[in-house]
């Protein structure tokens, strides 16, 4: 019998990158702005994708991919506002990989598209390992998680180009400190900007569409 | 997490590299698992000894190596990121911890490099 070690060297994680990568390829090679929506279920990211459909619609031509756990309920939202989605069911899976959005793409007519909007599974842990192929990654923290979700899930907030709190109007009632949270983002990452939203305030709701705009016309 | 799936594709790799090199019987497994990512050790290694049973990799011990971030800073530093090397998963610093981990140089906040890899690294097998 004879002993021998084998060199494997592979990077599980980075497995998906390298399909990510082809993904991004694929997009901006068919003018696709592409953002990944994170946040925790019931932060608000169906919502404000809505609000973005709404003010964007007449003028770019919009697609979605909602990825559920199992059911199609957010999909069904969206396409009632007249945009093509695809809905990516992980299964049993707690996050979007690349390898889900490369197969929800082939379902998709790139060419028609100029913007897409993926919205992850709800949850701040693990999207933050899973790149998919976006251009702009955006993380969404309500203030009904408790004003301490920030320090707790470190890692999601380093990892993302936009942060938006949101559902700010209810703060007192949850007691909760919107202007903290802004802080403990800003300690993470100095140079992410963050908005401060809620559906409720037209005005907050325009930054959150200017500020997917500038990213169009950068 | 996702260390199911994690633990699966690691499986079906050591299964796989096994086959190509003939062994009959797999003994230990070499992990390294990043500072930065979130992978549970103790989950994965649970599903692995869950998966590999009844297959040639069952009973394989497996190690598993952390490796810390480094990092970088605008003022020219590049190093450790300040948290030290230790072996034990009860001993890894937070990820808050490395998330506010400042140059010891100038003080302005760290870029992180590395910390983000989960790597098989080699299989020891019986042939
Ligand atoms: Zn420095």
């Amino acid at each position: 019998m004879l002993m021998h070690v084998v060199n494997v060297n592979k990077d599980v994680l980075k497995a998906n990158n390298e399909i990510a990568q082809s993904n991004r390829k694929l997009l901006i090679r068919n003018r696709v702005f592409t953002m990944n929506i994170m946040g925790a279920i019931g932060s608000g990211k169906t919502t404000l994708i809505e609000e973005a459909i709404n003010a964007l619609g007449d003028r770019y031509r919009i697609a979605v991919i909602a990825g559920d756990v199992v059911a199609e309920m957010d999909a069904s939202r969206f396409e009632k506002l007249g945009v093509k989605t695809v809905a990516a069911n992980t299964g049993r899976e707690c996050h979007l990989d690349a390898k889900l959005v490369e197969r929800s793409l082939a379902d998709l007519d790139l060419k028609n598209i100029d913007i897409l909007f993926i919205e992850n599974v709800g949850n701040l842990i693990c999207p933050v390992d899973y790149k998919l192929g976006e251009r702009v990654r955006v993380v969404i923290v309500s203030v009904s998680e408790g004003d301490d979700t920030v320090l707790k899930h470190p890692m999601i907030f380093k990892s993302s180009d936009l942060a938006i709190v949101n559902k700010v109007d209810i703060s007192e009632a949850v007691d909760a400190d919107p202007a903290k949270m802004k802080a403990d983002i800003k300690q993470l990452k100095p140079s992410i900007p963050v908005l401060l939203t809620s559906k409720n305030d037209r005005i907050s709701i325009d930054r959150w569409i200017e500020y997917i705009e500038s990213y169009i016309e950068e | 997490m996702h260390e199911y799936s994690l633990a699966c594709e690691i499986f079906e790799t050591v299964i796989e590299t096994a086959d190509k090199n003939k062994a009959i019987a797999v003994n230990s497994i070499t992990l390294e698992i990043g500072g930065l990512t979130h992978v549970s050790p103790e989950q994965l290694l649970f599903c692995l000894d869950v998966l590999s049973r009844n297959s040639i990799a069952e009973g394989a011990k497996v190690n598993v190596n952390f490796v810390p971030p480094s990092g970088e800073c605008e003022c020219g530093y590049r190093g450790d990121a300040g948290v030290p090397d230790k072996l034990r998963d009860e001993d890894q610093p937070s990820l808050y911890e490395y998330a506010i981990q400042t140059c010891p140089v100038c003080g302005k906040l760290l870029q992180l490099l590395g910390g983000d890899e989960l790597m098989i690294r080699t299989i020891d097998i019986e042939i």
